[in-house]
């Protein structure tokens, strides 16, 4: 068995800012990603980023993985990466299994950052297996990480900030976006994705919902109806768009299971994505040295996950005796950035949210 | 813009066009056209642009198949470097009353004695040579093969260009607001650009020629009347003639584009300058087609429009100078006939201003007529 | 409306074009970002100072036109591509538009393409004046678009292919080509009307829906007139094709 004073599941945004904050105060680290490759989500983001230099605005995604790389090769010497490496369970000693290339491996640390991100949501409808449909994050990996183009035109449902994204970067891979439509009557995204969207010529078609996907063997065409006020589908309002490929966005739900399997105290609550653990201010859930951060703890922007594991990473160092002069302007400086993150007209649900769980 | 000219030909439609064209081609020099707007933007580009030589008078037919005989060969004449799209489909006239029967059976004589080879059908023939046709409507028909349609846009475009070439200069977009006339000769026109001087001037303003001549002083008998026609979307060739009926007042051809123009007149429609359009006349239009010819029922109107018919008491063109107002010259009156007239029109409007004799006895076309009550009265129009 | 559409209203765009006089004096920027998000390189990148320092990282961006001198270094910086910057004092005629470009290839310079406006719909042929592609702009190239100058506050992105050369159809009922129409223009055919009788152009089923704008355009582009002012063709009846037997029925009724 492997002893370690912090193990982080989870190599992307969160999980990476985390390794390096809790390496910075000296603790020993073990990370834990099951990809290949270090940086989530980070490397399929070609956009640029938002919010303020700290979060690295106006640097791309893939980009801003580049530097957390930079950053964690200096403390190489306190961070063990384990890659293509996936945490089976945390049992109830604290215990860490792991899968690695076929061997079964155990972890025994002192403290855990659950920073395992989210999955994808999934819609219902008739033919919904039809080969061409896929999640947002799959076509990103397609195409940004694979270089494969998913088809040749793309339905996108979901308009929040990933839906608007990924249609701008298949347009960008120049595949042809035909429309996108959400349920809800207003653009969930930031507005000015939606604008850049705009700009090409693609419709974005509020209270819209897909009703039928049609085909043989492969996605040929999709039946698209208008939602009334009450989210009813409207009779008669059905019509067909010819597709290849739709892509369902439609929101993401935090990856739990970890936690639940510790019986750390979890809450529903529909702002953060579904359950979420309760959490203190210094993202310690109920069970003593087992924190979180990133989309696990409620589905956010990379900016803020990035700002959480850097406060949790630097919350269980300390908790490990770990210091330093600085650290409690560190850690007012992180919590600062999440309040400024979340302090606009778009954080009100997510301030809502943290406030049912945060104790 | 020039501000002296030999001639100044008021109106830029096929007349205009047409005498500019044959007065440069005798060699005069500074011609100037001046339009209100822009060439064919009057009656010349509102009209059904058919052409037939099938008239009631000697005058008519003569004047129609000295155009006929133009248009036939104008791509070449006027070195055009478009097309007139000439197709002569032939005019199936047909006669609905016993009244009219009669008459066809004197045109038809009077025609073939002038050289136009018209054929007198009865409703079985008829329907040969239009199948979609309800010949139990009719009574008989006439029909003469070298009747046809033009495109009026290009027609016009081919007389304009070649004037251009001869150095005829027109002012688009210039209104006549006024003829200067001193001790009765014309002097010069005022217009909305300035002051041009010009010994002579031509009044081919279609329906606005009232206006012009009322400028000089000429009381010119005649008045504005709106028509109105309709245009289908273009579909594969049905009907090679043009299908025509006085007595059941309507016109129906189809152009060598593929759509259908169809027009009627109507007694009641206003006497001004007003080109609006009505759905009485889409109505009854549609419905008179569909009747006679239930084929059309499901091609598709995509336009409808109007222009100005510039009627005159007898119906025919009134030609030639003014008493009293030297150097001011006529070429209105057509009555809804002006487009196929042009190229008379052109030739013996041109003869009559450099004094020439005349190709064509016009002479009893002139203004003069109503004074003495020398009508020549056309009994076939729509 | 901006929320449901993506598409920024009359209303919005008030608060983001200055006025006549500062366009009037040379290039400035135009932030098009109305929603309150956490987000301000905008303001960090500005070497001059010219947008006002956020009090929130919320704050949307509040720019002062006097000091901004049209660099555009914020352009490919802002994350949501929301910026351009406007010169109209470019040409008599042409205002030049820079615009955030990050697809590829890029457009050539002195190469001509398709402008669009904010929804994407295509509404004049644009020259690519230039195309900045530094490394300080991290592949967010500014390419510099010169249009008619009317056009200076729609223009917003462009489309790589030129719908607007000469083999392009400009009226598909009647099959009239951008180089047809181009060389009646030129044979003095200046106005919608003259070109729409010689070429039948307008005259189809369409009733001149999707060329009478294009036409005009292109008159504008070639003949310099304005759009705003140019006379526009002859509305006529019926506004949608019907057919003969359908009008003979109606009035059957009456």
């Amino acid at each position: 068995m492997i002893t370690t004073e912090l193990a982080i599941i989870g190599g992307g945004p969160a999980g990476l800012s985390a390794a390096i904050s809790a390496a910075s105060l000296g603790a020993k680290v073990i990370l834990i990603d099951r990809s290949e490759n270090l940086g989530g989500q980070l490397i399929k983001q070609t956009h640029m980023f938002f919010g303020s230099q700290k979060q690295y605005a106006s640097i791309r995604g893939v980009d801003i993985a580049g530097i957390l790389m930079k950053d964690l090769e200096k403390y190489q010497d306190s961070i063990e990466i384990m890659l293509d490496a996936t945490v089976i369970s945390v049992y109830e000693d604290g215990v860490i299994a792991v899968e690695q290339n076929e061997k079964y491996i155990k972890i025994k640390p002192q403290s855990i950052i659950v920073a395992t991100g989210a999955s994808e949501k999934f819609l219902t409808f008739p033919n919904n297996d039809l080969p061409g449909i896929y999640g947002a994050g799959a076509v990103q990996t397609l195409m940004n990480v694979h270089g494969v183009a998913p088809g040749k035109n793309v339905v996108m449902v979901g308009a929040g900030n990933i839906g608007l994204i990924v249609s701008y970067q298949l347009m960008q891979a120049g595949i042809n976006v035909k429309a996108i439509l959400d349920a809800s009557p207003k653009i969930g995204g930031y507005l000015v994705h939606a604008s850049k969207i705009r700009r090409m010529g693609i419709p974005i078609l509020t209270s819209h919902t897909v009703k039928y996907a049609h085909g043989n063997n492969k996605l040929e065409k999709v039946t698209l109806c208008r939602l009334d006020e009450k989210w009813q589908q409207v009779p008669g309002s059905e019509f067909d768009i010819e597709t290849d490929v739709l892509c369902i966005s439609v929101g993401l739900s935090p990856l739990t299971e970890l936690l639940w399997q510790q019986g750390c105290e979890m809450k529903y609550v529909p702002e953060l994505g579904g359950h979420v653990p309760v959490r203190n201010d210094n993202l310690e859930t109920s069970i003593k040295g087992i924190y979180v951060a990133g989309d696990v703890a409620g589905v956010e922007e990379a900016s803020s996950a990035m700002v959480e594991g850097r406060l949790a990473g630097l919350c269980a160092a300390k908790a490990l005796g770990y210091n330093s002069p600085d650290l409690e302007d560190k850690k007012n400086d992180c919590l600062e950035q999440l309040n400024s993150l979340r302090s606009g007209h778009v954080g009100e649900k997510i301030r809502s949210g943290l406030s049912k769980v945060t104790v | 813009m020039n501000n002296t000219a030999s001639v100044v030909i008021i109106g830029g439609g096929i007349s205009g066009c047409s005498i500019a064209y044959n007065l440069a081609k005798k060699g005069v020099k500074d011609i100037v056209v001046i339009e209100k707007k822009y060439l064919t933007s009057g009656s010349t580009g509102r009209c059904g642009a058919g052409i037939r030589m099938q008239w009631g008078t000697e005058m008519n037919c003569r004047l129609a198949k000295f155009s006929t005989e133009f248009y036939e060969n104008a791509n070449d004449i006027l070195e055009y470097d478009g097309d007139i799209e000439f197709k002569q489909g032939g005019y199936l006239i047909v006669a609905a009353t016993e009244k009219e029967d009669v008459q066809f059976r004197k045109n038809v004589a009077l025609q073939n004695s002038l050289g136009i080879p018209t054929v007198y059908l009865t409703p079985k023939e008829a329907k040969e040579i239009i199948p979609h046709m309800d010949e139990t409507k009719i009574i008989s028909a006439t029909f003469c093969q070298k009747d046809g349609h033009l495109n009026p846009f290009h027609a016009t475009q081919a007389y304009a260009d070649a004037a251009a070439r001869l150095g005829v200069k027109f002012m688009k977009y210039t209104e006549v607001t006024g003829i200067k006339v001193e001790n009765n000769k014309i002097v010069g026109v005022q217009t909305d650009k300035g002051f041009i001087s010009a010994p002579v001037v031509v009044n081919a303003a279609g329906g606005y020629s009232k206006q012009i001549g009322d400028m000089v002083g000429a009381d010119i008998p005649v008045y504005a009347e709106r028509h109105q026609i309709l245009v289908t979307e273009p579909v594969n060739p049905i009907q090679n003639p043009m299908f025509m009926s006085f007595s059941l007042n309507i016109y129906c051809q189809q152009t060598p584009h593929g759509s259908f123009i169809m027009g009627r007149g109507d007694a009641n429609e206003p006497r001004d300058l007003r080109v609006t359009s009505s759905w009485h006349f889409l109505e009854e239009m549609a419905k008179d087609c569909c009747e006679l010819l239930p084929l059309l029922k499901d091609i598709r109107v995509v336009r409808q429009w109007a222009g100005l018919y510039c009627m005159s008491p007898d119906r025919q063109p009134i030609y030639g100078k003014v008493d009293n107002v030297e150097g001011f010259y006529l070429a209105t009156g057509f009555s809804g006939h002006g487009f196929m007239f042009g190229p008379v029109t052109g030739v013996v409007i041109a003869e009559t201003i450099l004094g020439e004799k005349s190709s064509l006895p016009i002479d009893k076309l002139g203004m003069e007529r109503f004074a003495k009550g020398e009508l020549l009265f056309e009994p076939s129009v729509v | 409306m901006l929320e449901k559409t993506g598409v920024a209203t009359e209303q919005d765009l008030q608060k983001a074009i200055p006025s006549k006089e500062r366009l009037a004096k040379g290039p400035v920027a135009i932030i098009e970002c109305f929603q309150r998000i956490p987000c301000n390189p905008c303001y960090t990148s500005c070497k001059k100072g010219a947008i006002k320092e956020f009090e929130d990282i919320n704050d949307t961006p509040e720019i002062n036109v006097e000091i901004c001198n049209g660099c555009a270094v914020c352009v490919s910086n802002c994350p949501g591509l929301s910026i351009v910057v406007v010169d109209e004092t470019y040409s008599e005629q042409e205002a030049l538009v820079k615009i955030p470009y990050e697809f590829l290839p890029l457009p050539e310079e002195g190469s001509f393409v398709t402008g669009l406006d904010r929804e994407g719909k295509a509404v004049c042929r644009a020259k690519v004046v230039k195309v900045l592609n530094t490394k300080a702009m991290d592949r967010t190239p500014i390419v510099s678009l010169a249009v008619p100058k009317d056009l200076s506050m729609t223009v917003r992105f462009m489309k790589l292919n030129d719908i607007y050369s000469d083999n392009t159809f400009v009226c598909r009922c009647e099959e009239l080509t951008m180089g047809e129409l181009r060389e009646l223009i030129r044979k003095g055919f200046n106005t919608i009307d003259e070109i729409k009788r010689i070429s039948r152009a307008g005259m189809g089923p369409c009733q001149g829906r999707t060329c009478r704008q294009l036409i005009m355009q292109e008159l504008a582009a070639a003949t310099g007139a304005k759009m705003s002012e140019m006379p526009i063709s002859t509305f006529r009846p019926p506004v949608k094709p019907i057919k003969l037997g359908t009008i003979a029925g109606g009035a059957d009724h009456e």
